[in-house]
């Protein structure tokens, strides 16, 4: 198509929308949907203690939208793919424990140091940041089984050994529902804060161009760092709460892969880059997979991967991104 | 001013740039000739930054930019476009435009009011909340010169701004080019094979060949050079 037609063609598109002509009205809108959502959030998941005590349904869900949510972070709004994303997860979990069982430290006490840690644990894989693309995601898997085979090498009466931890003294599901309902507030403060923000704007210029961002002035080592920091707290927090929650930490459920892999699966299908993205998948998907899980729980993980290539294929910019495909008028009102 | 001086780029056993040598005043334009290979594109790397030089030197103003990231070469005031231009397609034009000013220290009503006179420039004001991606090709090379216009450089690098232009939009984009040095008081190193355009615009022509410096002078100079006919221009 030639260039003339092409801006003929943008100019009959966009005749001068109504948002275009007032874009503080678009601003508005965008800001009172994502809020809309969050109220919803909130209401959702606040009162449940107070109707049942069978929390794990909702417990699980928020831990889903932490993970996601948190991974856009990286992935959507920073461009690049930590496949080893469990690593944080699972040293939030450890952490928590040992601080707790093993220098009987309080838990509030035990999960910031969770955080901490993940926190340090991705300051020392920094120098990676400058890798590109794929490269990355193969070093930070690397370092996921890097901590695993570690913290198994650690003595047994810090890290319990191949037994684990049992956290059976910290026992308090509602504390923990309520400790998991903060860190996913906090993760979708963050995220609200990251999409407003100048490094909000440095990260998404990395993500579509990362020389270009470079080319105009954008560090991009020392935004995508920030960006970085903030994505290995709330997995290490979330790994921290669940192993309250569960009272029980071990090896293979602490480092399974497959937590990086519903974490990418989940925001992907959502939509990534959009604040809504991982909570349209995360809500979606895990609820299809509790469902396949109660109906089919041997063919469980057969199905949700048949759901999820169907998924991939049908609507590879995720659900929420598939939305804005069809509807572009709409697209800059979606958060 | 900029002033390299024996640049030499080599990858691996291959010599892309031999010792060239070359100043640009203040406020002027150098246009930059030669064939595909000839070296254009790896100076332009190699003095933003994107490559590091084998040997010589580059300085603007004084200041070196040998060995500093392509971030810290803007912020000494070199802006860089590209062949093929590299906008961000998924922000709109607005955001992209803040993108280069992100450093500058600026209040958002500051940067609104920059991106603005910017876009109106370029004639794109009107498509300010569009996402890049929905532009055409033209329109995108407008947008990525208003992003390194936005930040006031001191010395632009336009690498083939008119490929690919249809003719209107070319005479916008050389009406830009022509007022930047006395309008934005900088210089401009104007690499093109549109060679009406160079003629029209350089206050001095280098032409390249195999890495090296094969003329330098004015359009007249240039197009009565045997070296240059022979190497480039034909019979």
């Amino acid at each position: 198509m030639s260039d003339e037609t092409r801006e003929t063609r943008i100019e009959a598109q966009n005749p001068l929308s109504a948002s275009q002509k007032n874009p503080e009205k678009t601003s508005h809108i965008k800001s009172l949907i994502w809020g809309g959502v969050v109220t919803l959030i909130i209401l959702a998941f606040l009162p449940v203690p107070l109707f049942t005590t069978n929390l794990s349904f909702m417990f699980y869900m928020m831990l889903w939208l932490t993970m996601a949510t948190s991974f856009n972070f990286v992935a959507g709004m920073a461009g690049y793919m930590p496949f080893g994303y469990v690593a944080f997860y699972g040293i939030g979990a450890y952490a928590t424990g040992v601080l707790y069982k093993t220098f009987g430290l309080p838990i509030p006490i035990a999960l910031a140091g969770a955080a901490a840690a993940g926190v340090a644990i991705g300051l020392l894989l920094a120098p990676t940041l400058r890798l590109k693309g794929v490269y990355f995601g193969i070093v930070s898997l690397a370092l996921a089984m890097a901590m695993k085979l570690i913290i198994s090498l650690m003595p047994a009466k810090i890290t319990g050994g191949s037994l684990g931890l049992i956290l059976s003294g910290a026992n308090d599901p509602t504390m923990a529902y309520y400790a998991m309902f903060i860190v996913l507030l906090g993760a979708l403060a963050a995220g609200t804060w990251l999409s407003m923000s100048r490094l909000g704007i440095a990260l998404r210029a990395i993500r579509d161009d990362r020389e270009a961002a470079e080319v105009v002035g954008v560090n991009v080592v020392r935004t995508r760092l920030k960006a970085w920091v903030m994505a290995t707290m709330f997995p290490s927090l979330v790994g921290g709460v669940e192993a309250w929650y569960t009272n029980a930490i071990d090896l293979e459920s602490s480092f399974n892969l497959l937590v990086t892999a519903k974490s990418i699966v989940y925001a992907m299908a959502g939509g990534l880059g959009f604040l809504v993205g991982p909570i349209v998948g995360a809500s979606a998907l895990y609820g299809i997979d509790q469902l396949i899980w109660r109906h089919f729980p041997t063919l469980n993980l057969l199905i949700l991967g048949v759901v999820i290539i169907a998924l991939m294929l049908l609507l590879p910019r995720g659900i929420v991104g598939a939305f804005a495909q069809r509807f572009s008028r709409f697209r800059r009102f979606i958060p | 001013m900029l002033k390299v001086d024996q640049l030499v780029k080599t990858f691996g056993g291959m010599t892309a740039l031999a010792g060239i040598s070359l100043t640009v005043p203040d406020r002027s334009i150098l246009g930059v000739l030669g064939m595909n290979g000839s070296g254009k594109t790896t100076m332009l790397n190699c003095i933003n930054g994107i490559y590091e030089a084998t040997a010589g030197e580059i300085s603007l103003d004084g200041v070196s930019l040998i060995g500093k990231a392509p971030h810290a070469v803007f912020s000494e005031g070199v802006g860089r476009t590209f062949q093929v231009p590299r906008i961000f397609p998924q922000m709109s034009l607005l955001e992209n435009l803040a993108v280069a000013l992100l450093n500058k220290g600026l209040s958002n009503a500051q940067v609104a009011e920059i991106s603005a006179h910017w876009l109106n420039k370029v004639e794109l004001y009107r498509l300010r909340h569009n996402y890049a991606e929905e532009l055409s090709g033209g329109q995108q090379k407008l947008l990525e010169l208003a992003r390194i216009m936005v930040a006031n450089p001191k010395l632009v690098l336009l690498d083939e701004p008119f490929a690919g232009v249809n003719p209107s939009l070319a005479l916008l984009l050389i009406g830009i080019i022509r007022e930047m040095p006395q309008e934005v008081g900088c210089s401009v190193m104007l690499v093109s094979h549109d060679l009406t355009s160079v003629y029209e615009l350089s206050d001095n022509i280098l032409v390249m060949h195999e890495g090296h410096v094969l003329a330098e002078g004015n359009a007249e100079a240039i197009q009565k050079n045997p070296d240059v006919i022979e190497a480039y221009l034909g019979a």
